[in-house]
């Protein structure tokens, strides 16, 4: 199952028109890559890297500038309103604040049914027993259903949204920063219940986070991002065993280690990420690149397979170009 | 349930809420309770010099310029104020809560001309606007209904409006688009419903206003048409006695007041109660 593909992303890009002659904001700017079935796709950067409105763009929460989306071979940007809400049963989206997430005047009953009732699976007894399984599958004791969300803690509230999430029987989830809000102790109970689901389920995830060390836990697959664009792609050991792009290296160096053993020389970025509507010529990340060369500053690298890892993409003249 | 609880605490709503019941009683039981019929002249309800009598057995509020038991035509007057108030208020509160919710939810260019229409008659002078129509149309208790809730509904879209547009933006309505759920579904499911309190408050202090301006245009001579009692033409037929009989004017005065300042404060009340900000108090 694992080798069927299930999505497949190619050139999309996202730009939002800037507000009063302001420049235009690129957001994302010409993402490709393919998940199969049950895998599981990390999306890593900073905040502003453009990672939330991938997520969003894949889902088509927000419809991308250009670029074609195939999920289940299906081709989003050509379905109706209407197709593109029952092809909402299929893919998932959990978010990032399980405190906003959530209708605070619905009964947690009545959040996980929702996507029963909006789809109009079974009849209202078969949703009801269905409800109490998923309740039971993430950890939540069957009492919950009567109560609202704000009895509930943060982790249980993710708990909640990732029964509404899976209650439908989707084939691809996207979680986007789905633990940065808990607390560390509960964070590894939410990434394992995932884990766990989809080990049961067959789910295909992506998982955006800021945080490197959360993505390694559940990723076969690691994308970077920084200012839209995609600096390095390949599989979590390729990534972590061999970071060649400076930008992923520098958050690599970023995971604290435990073991003074570990510990290496820490590559500290300096400065902010900058604006999305003012990106930098050439290679968007030279100026904080302590290896930039001239053309770095004028030519935009590409992303390009490493000659010795060819599932292994960098985008960067120095690393993986002719500047070597 | 305890923000209901909370609500009887506060001496004024108690206080509201008697005159409330007071005056919806006497509305609903007029025929029962009213002494006399509100519009029959009596002999002995004027002097021999054709002014009206002062507070009497027969009389307990005394009579009007044309012999009329006040005190009767005050409970008969209820009825009508109630009604206008109610209905006018109803109809303001429906057409300002789809407008804005309408504008709110859709934006872009529909909201605008919605928006841009309701600043449009917020411009005009509401009494202004109220006299024009009113004598546009000729006047019956329906028409005076109307031409209220035709100057009464914009405030009610104003804030239904910008209202939608916060609950529209909190995630909950993004994570139900994200499961497929239709426009229509998540404006009854997941909008509506926060709407409510805010409908509540506005549609309770609404009633003191259509009220008031129901006196108001009757008073003018625009509102209600005699013999029909309002409490505002009690006082338009009986200014010319204001000097010798004060409490012909004094009298549906007091009601005007009592039942405006009552919806008031349970309006404020019921705000006070539900205003989200207070909402962290709620177990």
């Amino acid at each position: 199952m694992k080798n069927e593909q299930l999505l497949s992303i190619s050139d999309v890009t996202k730009t939002f028109a800037g507000k009063n002659s302001k420049s235009p904001v690129h957001a994302v700017d010409g993402v490709s890559f393919t998940l199969n079935k049950g895998e599981t796709l990390g999306i890593v950067g900073e905040s502003g890297s453009g990672k939330s409105t991938l997520g969003r763009v894949i889902l088509n929460l927000l419809p991308p500038t250009s670029g074609s989306i195939h999920f289940d071979s299906l081709d989003l940007s050509a379905l109706s309103a209407s197709e593109l809400r029952s092809a909402r049963r299929e893919m998932q989206m959990i978010f990032q604040d399980p405190f906003s997430s959530l209708d605070p005047r619905m009964k947690v009953g009545e959040l996980i049914q929702e996507p029963l009732d909006i789809h109009k699976i079974g009849t209202q007894a078969e949703r009801t027993a269905l409800v109490l399984k998923i309740v039971e599958s993430v950890g939540l004791s069957p009492d919950a259903i009567d109560r609202y969300p704000h009895e509930f803690s943060g982790g249980q509230r993710q708990r909640i949204a990732i029964a509404r999430a899976i209650i439908t029987k989707p084939k691809l989830i996207v979680a986007d920063e789905p633990v940065s809000a808990l607390d560390v102790s509960i964070q590894s109970q939410i990434l394992n219940l995932l884990l766990q689901l989809q080990r049961e389920l067959g789910l295909a995830y992506i998982f955006i986070s800021h945080d490197l060390s959360v993505v390694e836990h559940v990723a076969d697959k690691i994308m970077v991002l920084y200012l839209g664009k995609v600096v390095e792609f390949g599989s979590i050991d390729e990534i972590f065993n061999n970071p060649t792009h400076p930008y992923t290296r520098a958050l690599i160096s970023a995971i604290p280690q435990i073991k003074p053993e570990d510990r290496t020389q820490r590559m500290v970025l300096t400065g902010d990420i900058p604006s999305p509507a003012d990106r930098p010529s050439g290679c968007h990340f030279h100026p904080r690149c302590a290896f930039a060369v001239d053309k770095c500053r004028v030519v935009s690298p590409e992303l390009l397979p490493l000659t010795n890892q060819p599932s292994h993409s960098v985008s960067c003249h120095v690393f993986n170009g002719d500047s070597q | 349930m305890s923000n209901f609880k909370r609500l009887l605490k506060r001496k004024v709503v108690i206080f509201s809420l008697i005159v409330i019941a007071i005056i919806v009683l006497s509305a609903i039981f007029a025929p029962l309770i009213a002494p006399n019929d509100p519009n029959t002249q009596f002999k002995e309800g004027l002097t021999l010099q054709g002014s009206p009598v002062p507070p009497n057995a027969q009389f307990l509020l005394g009579s009007d310029l044309l012999g009329r038991d006040l005190l009767s035509r005050l409970i008969y007057g209820a009825r009508t104020s109630l009604l206008v108030g109610l209905l006018a208020n109803g109809v303001a509160v429906l057409i300002g809560t789809t407008l804005g919710v309408l504008a709110g939810f859709l934006r872009g260019r529909i909201g605008s001309i919605i928006m841009r229409f309701t600043d449009l008659m917020m411009a005009f002078p509401a009494l202004l606007l109220a006299i024009t129509l009113a004598a546009i149309f000729s006047p019956s208790l329906f028409i005076v209904a109307l031409v209220i809730a035709m100057v009464n509904w914009v405030q009610i879209a104003r804030v239904v409006y910008s209202q939608t547009i916060s609950i529209s933006e909190r995630e909950f309505i993004e994570a139900s688009k994200s499961l497929g759920a239709t426009n229509g579904r998540i404006l009854r499911r997941h909008i509506l419903p926060h709407l409510a309190p805010f409908i509540l408050v506005w549609a309770t202090l609404g009633i003191s206003t259509t009220v008031l301006l129901e006196a108001t245009l009757s008073f003018l001579g625009i509102g209600v048409r005699p013999p029909t009692p309002s409490w505002g033409n009690i006082i338009f037929e009986n200014q010319t006695y204001f000097q010798t009989a004060p409490w012909l004017v004094f009298l549906p005065g007091l009601a005007i007041i009592l039942l405006a300042l009552s919806f008031n404060f349970l309006g404020d009340a019921l705000r006070d109660e539900l205003d989200p900000t207070q909402r962290g108090r709620r177990a």
